[in-house]
């Protein structure tokens, strides 16, 4: 009885639980204020992506293309970027930076991204936008390496070396958030503010959730500034909540501009939650308040109604974005319950050598397969086929047949969850996130139970 | 010039042919935008791929088949699960989709052999199902993967298999309207001819260019079946891939979506001198006289008319108190292809709103012809239009409603601009008498709805009531209605359930007896 883990066997992909490097370049481009992206490749690349976050986030969000056709695609096509660069600046007259974030087919045929951001620079820039501040930043996304996340980490990289530049210490945090959602990034300022730690939320997606107002606005973007990115060199340290998320950039400003680094972990959970304020409070020797002290009693308060006499030893598959599906098995394990199966999205080969990986290996008493460069099936296979039985499945939309179909229930968690209503509002880190995410899988668990009249009798006292 | 210039393209006067206004008096030669042309680099056009038009408009509604994307992952990814083409094998190609995962390694010594192994896979996986789709993508394009061959390869040792090949990669093309072309070619020639079928009624059509979007399909094959028809298959939705190879042995080929599926009707006229006869599901009118120019195709025009009598008779008195409703009411007519024509007149005429706007983000000209000559006079035509264009266009227009697609929903949902889903529907079907109702139903709520008035209210500036708690659609569409009409007792509210295919795939139709004998089989 152990935590093996493992590479999916099939080559194939069967119901993917990622997208490609793209998707995850556009949706670190839209984190930027006075930022529109121009994708570098076929017209699919975008419309989708755009269409994918609409389900998520029910919001619009501005992203271009270079819209390749057949002629760019047999001779080149790095004048339509140049184009599109033109045409972009021209019609969108606040925008300021612009990420040309290449695709499969247009790293295939070769295009140069960089050489054609140095001529625009030495070009048309000068000629006809003297005077307008623009940066182009050429970001490499192939699709046919990584997934979304890789894509996200090497977007939030290459913006963040593009701008930062050292000037006088600011006294501030940098804090990466990762691929989160609004109501994780209000969850995070919040705790920074009870601590009074000032902090440049870098990415930061707090306005996705946008409103509906009485003049009306039209599109949503997020909030991290030019500023924000310059002065990153300047922060007293950096804080990356995600190790594939935002760990690169977080690396990059370490080894470039000596800035103290810590990596993760994901706050998912108290005990995460614990050692991320523990680290703020390293890094700025901010004492933890007593107004979080309470924060966290309550978090544990409500998760002790729920943990023996709900939560033990039910068995739980996870899958998405591996920062996430982690910190959820690390905080299943703390509420009682056997995360039996792990399916990480992608195929990055440092998996193993995550020393949060490691310590499951090391210490889990069940069995428990983490799959490397998993797809959906490996989770439906083991049910249909294998005898696999789960008591709940945590995850994100694109799985929600499995649930359906085999009568298990889920709680919608990750990108995208677009058959929920309003999940992005809901935090999963922090110890608001903690007290969400374990009400909402009792409560998934009780809809169940009285569905399937299992024990639903119970309910009437606990 | 009826040529519209938008502000915010003057510095792209390569739009300036892209928008027309319809002017009083105005044809079709003075007024007709250019269309299918290469997309402006960075406008942020609409657009999709001509991959996501073959595998995900056409091919993936087919309902018994492994659809196989040849590819990095994302394209798969991106086209799964965003479309709502039922099925009635519970939705097996709406549940799983394949990709051979290709990836830097591939790209360089070639991905072959990880197709094949890839196929075998997903066979072992579904063992019930022998059908595949493979689709093309950029990235097995550019590298020049053979995947006919495989194809081949593979049909040849799995003798139980059948796999179709498509091979539409995103970049062919101004838009998804490159692949619509690509897939239905594809399919005449590698799989039409290639089953015999069993032959049950003495009148065979193929349905052609539905989707089955929410049902539709299953409504109009209701209406095919009740009048003795047998439809032999449907291309695509809802449709079995056996059953398109047997295409050839129709007698009329009925079709819908002449945008997306006129290419296949053509080569079936040409190659088999099956007719093609284009109809249209969607209103009463354009309906009734659909089924009567099929019934009139057979000589059974009095089994088309019944139908029309009673569904009219049924659903008439619901459609005309919406109608009553909505009379006025401005509307953009903002789809993809096909539906601005589709729609355009028939809005109009059935349910009283005017016209204000059409365009199309992949149609060709010919649909621009037909959905201009159909909307009103002063309605601005937009050929594939761009964000800040239908920004624009939506702030001079105040349009009281605007139909398209989810994302571009989101902007009109910011500008206080209710929206209905034009390519998957709010609460479809659509097609069909009763879909119809359903459709001026999701209008009248999208109008009259009580949560959008309240988006027009400024707290920090504008008086508020303190008499009005709530209101109801019909408290707001009701204000200005006579007594006679607010009250008719002719007139009443949609009355269908939430759910309405179910029911028709429980059906029993009544036995039409052969003249003469039917199958070759």
């Amino acid at each position: 009885m152990q935590c093996e883990v493992k590479n999916k066997e099939r080559a194939g992909v069967i119901n993917p639980i990622l997208t490609c490097q793209p998707c995850g370049a556009q949706y670190a481009s839209i984190g930027i204020k006075e930022c529109i992206g121009i994708v570098h490749g076929g017209q699919g690349c975008v419309m989708f992506v755009r269409l994918l976050f609409s389900q998520h986030f029910k919001e619009s969000f501005e992203l271009a293309s270079s819209s390749l056709h057949e002629d760019g695609a047999v001779f080149g096509a790095t004048h339509r970027v140049e184009e599109a660069v033109d045409v972009l600046l021209m019609r969108y007259p606040h925008v300021k930076v612009i990420p040309i974030i290449s695709t499969c087919s247009t790293e295939v045929i070769g295009d140069d991204i960089d050489g054609v951001v140095l001529k625009l620079n030495n070009g048309l820039l000068k000629e006809k936008y003297a005077g307008r501040e623009v940066h182009l930043i050429p970001i490499h996304s192939p699709s046919f390496k990584g997934s979304m996340v890789s894509g996200y980490d090497v977007a939030v990289k290459d913006i963040v070396s593009h701008f930062a530049k050292k000037d006088k210490p600011n006294g501030k945090i940098n804090l990466f958030t990762g691929w989160v959602n609004p109501g994780d990034v209000t969850a995070i300022k919040h705790l920074l503010s009870e601590m009074q730690v000032d902090a440049t939320v870098l990415f930061e997606i707090e306005s996705f959730d946008s409103p509906l107002m009485p003049d009306g606005n039209s599109v949503s973007y997020g909030n991290t500034t030019i500023e924000d990115l310059t002065e990153t060199a300047d922060a007293l340290g950096t804080i990356a909540l995600n190790r594939y998320e935002g760990g690169q950039a977080a690396q990059y400003l370490e080894n470039e501009f000596d800035i103290p680094t810590i990596i993760g972990p994901t706050p998912i959970g108290i005990r995460n939650t614990d050692i991320f304020l523990q680290n703020v409070k390293k890094m700025t020797g901010k004492p933890i308040p007593a107004s979080l002290v309470r924060e966290r009693g309550i978090a544990l308060d409500a998760l002790t109604d729920l943990t023996h006499m709900f939560f033990a030893d039910k068995k739980v598959a996870i899958y998405g974005n591996a920062d996430l599906v982690i910190g959820l098995a690390e905080f299943c394990l703390d509420l009682e319950m056997k995360p039996v199966l792990l399916l990480l999205g992608d195929d990055n080969t440092s998996y193993p050598d995550d020393p949060r990986i490691k310590a499951l290996q090391a210490n889990v008493s069940f069995q428990m397969e983490v799959i490397m460069n998993a797809d959906l099936w490996e989770l439906e296979n083991r049910i249909k086929n294998e005898g696999l039985e789960l008591d709940l499945i945590l995850g994100h939309s694109k799985g929600r047949f499995i649930s359906i179909d085999y009568n298990i229930p889920m709680v919608r968690v990750g990108f995208p969850t677009y058959d929920r209503a309003g999940l992005h509002r809901h935090p999963v880190v922090g110890y608001a996130g903690a007290t969400w995410l374990g009400e909402e899988m009792a409560n998934t668990l009780f809809t169940d139970m009285e569905y399937k009249k299992n024990k639903e009798w119970v309910l009437n006292v606990w | 010039m009826p040529y519209h210039k938008f502000k915010c393209s003057e510095c792209i006067p390569e739009r300036e042919k892209h928008a027309v206004v319809k002017g009083p008096g105005e044809d079709l030669t003075s007024a007709l935008p250019l269309g299918y042309l290469n997309t402006i680099p960075g406008s942020i056009s609409e657009r999709g791929c001509a991959y996501c038009g073959a595998k995900h408009v056409i091919g993936t509604p087919m309902k018994d088949v492994i659809h196989m994307s040849h590819g990095p992952v994302g394209c798969t990814y991106d086209t799964w699960q965003t479309k709502r083409y039922i099925s009635d094998n519970d939705n097996f190609q709406l549940k799983y989709t394949y990709a051979t995962d290709m990836k830097e390694k591939h790209i360089i010594f070639g991905a072959e052999k990880l197709l094949k192994q890839n196929i075998i896979e997903a066979f072992k996986a579904f063992p019930d199902i022998k059908r595949m789709t493979l689709y093309q993508t950029c990235a097995s394009a550019l590298i020049g993967d053979d995947i006919n061959a495989v194809a081949a390869e593979v049909m040849e040792e799995m003798p139980e298999v059948d796999i179709f090949v498509c091979n539409a990669p995103g970049f062919g093309g101004p838009s998804q309207s490159g692949g619509h072309h690509k897939i239905n070619i594809a399919w005449i020639n590698q799989k039409v001819g290639n089953v015999e079928p069993k032959i049950t009624s003495e009148y065979v059509i193929n349905y052609v260019g539905e989707y089955n979007i929410q049902g539709d399909q299953e409504v109009m094959v209701d209406y095919f079946r009740r009048m003795g028809i047998q439809v032999l298959s449907t291309f695509t939705g809802n449709g079995s891939y056996d059953d398109l190879r047997a295409m050839h042995r129709a007698h009329l080929n009925v079709l819908e979506c002449a945008r997306s599926a006129e290419y296949i009707c053509n080569e079936l006229r040409v190659r088999y001198g099956t007719p093609r006869l284009d109809i249209d599901g969607f209103g009463f009118e354009a309906l009734s006289s659909s089924l009567r120019k099929v019934g009139l195709f057979f000589g059974i025009e009095d089994r088309a008319q019944a139908i029309i009598d009673e569904e009219t008779a049924r659903w008439k008195p619901e459609l005309d108190w919406y109608k009553e409703r909505l009379k006025g009411k401005k509307v953009c007519l903002w789809p993809g292809g096909s539906k601005l024509w589709h729609w355009a007149h028939a809005i109009h005429a059935e349910m009283g709103v005017e016209v204000v706007s059409v365009y199309t983000k992949f149609g060709h000209q010919g649909d621009m012809e037909k959905g201009i000559a159909r909307c009103e006079e002063g309605a601005l035509a937009i050929d594939d239009p761009n964000e800040l264009e239908a920004l624009e266009a939506m702030e001079m227009l105040k349009p009281d409603i605007i139909f398209t697609g989810k994302r571009p929903g989101e902007v009109a949902k910011k500008l206080r601009v209710p929206y209905l889903n034009a390519h998957a529907y709010h609460n479809g079907p659509y097609k069909g008498f009763e879909g119809w109702v359903r459709f001026a139903r999701d209008i009248y709520n999208g109008i009259y709805s009580p949560i959008h008035q309240l988006s027009f209210i400024d707290i920090s500036k504008d008086e508020i009531s303190t008499d009005t708690k709530f209101l109801t659609q019909k408290m707001i569409s009701d204000v200005n209605l006579s007594e006679e009409v607010a009250c008719s007792k002719d007139l009443r509210e949609y009355t269908g359930k939430y759910e309405t295919i179910t029911a028709l795939r429980n059906k029993t139709y009544p036995d039409f007896p052969a003249q003469k004998k039917l199958s070759v089989v």
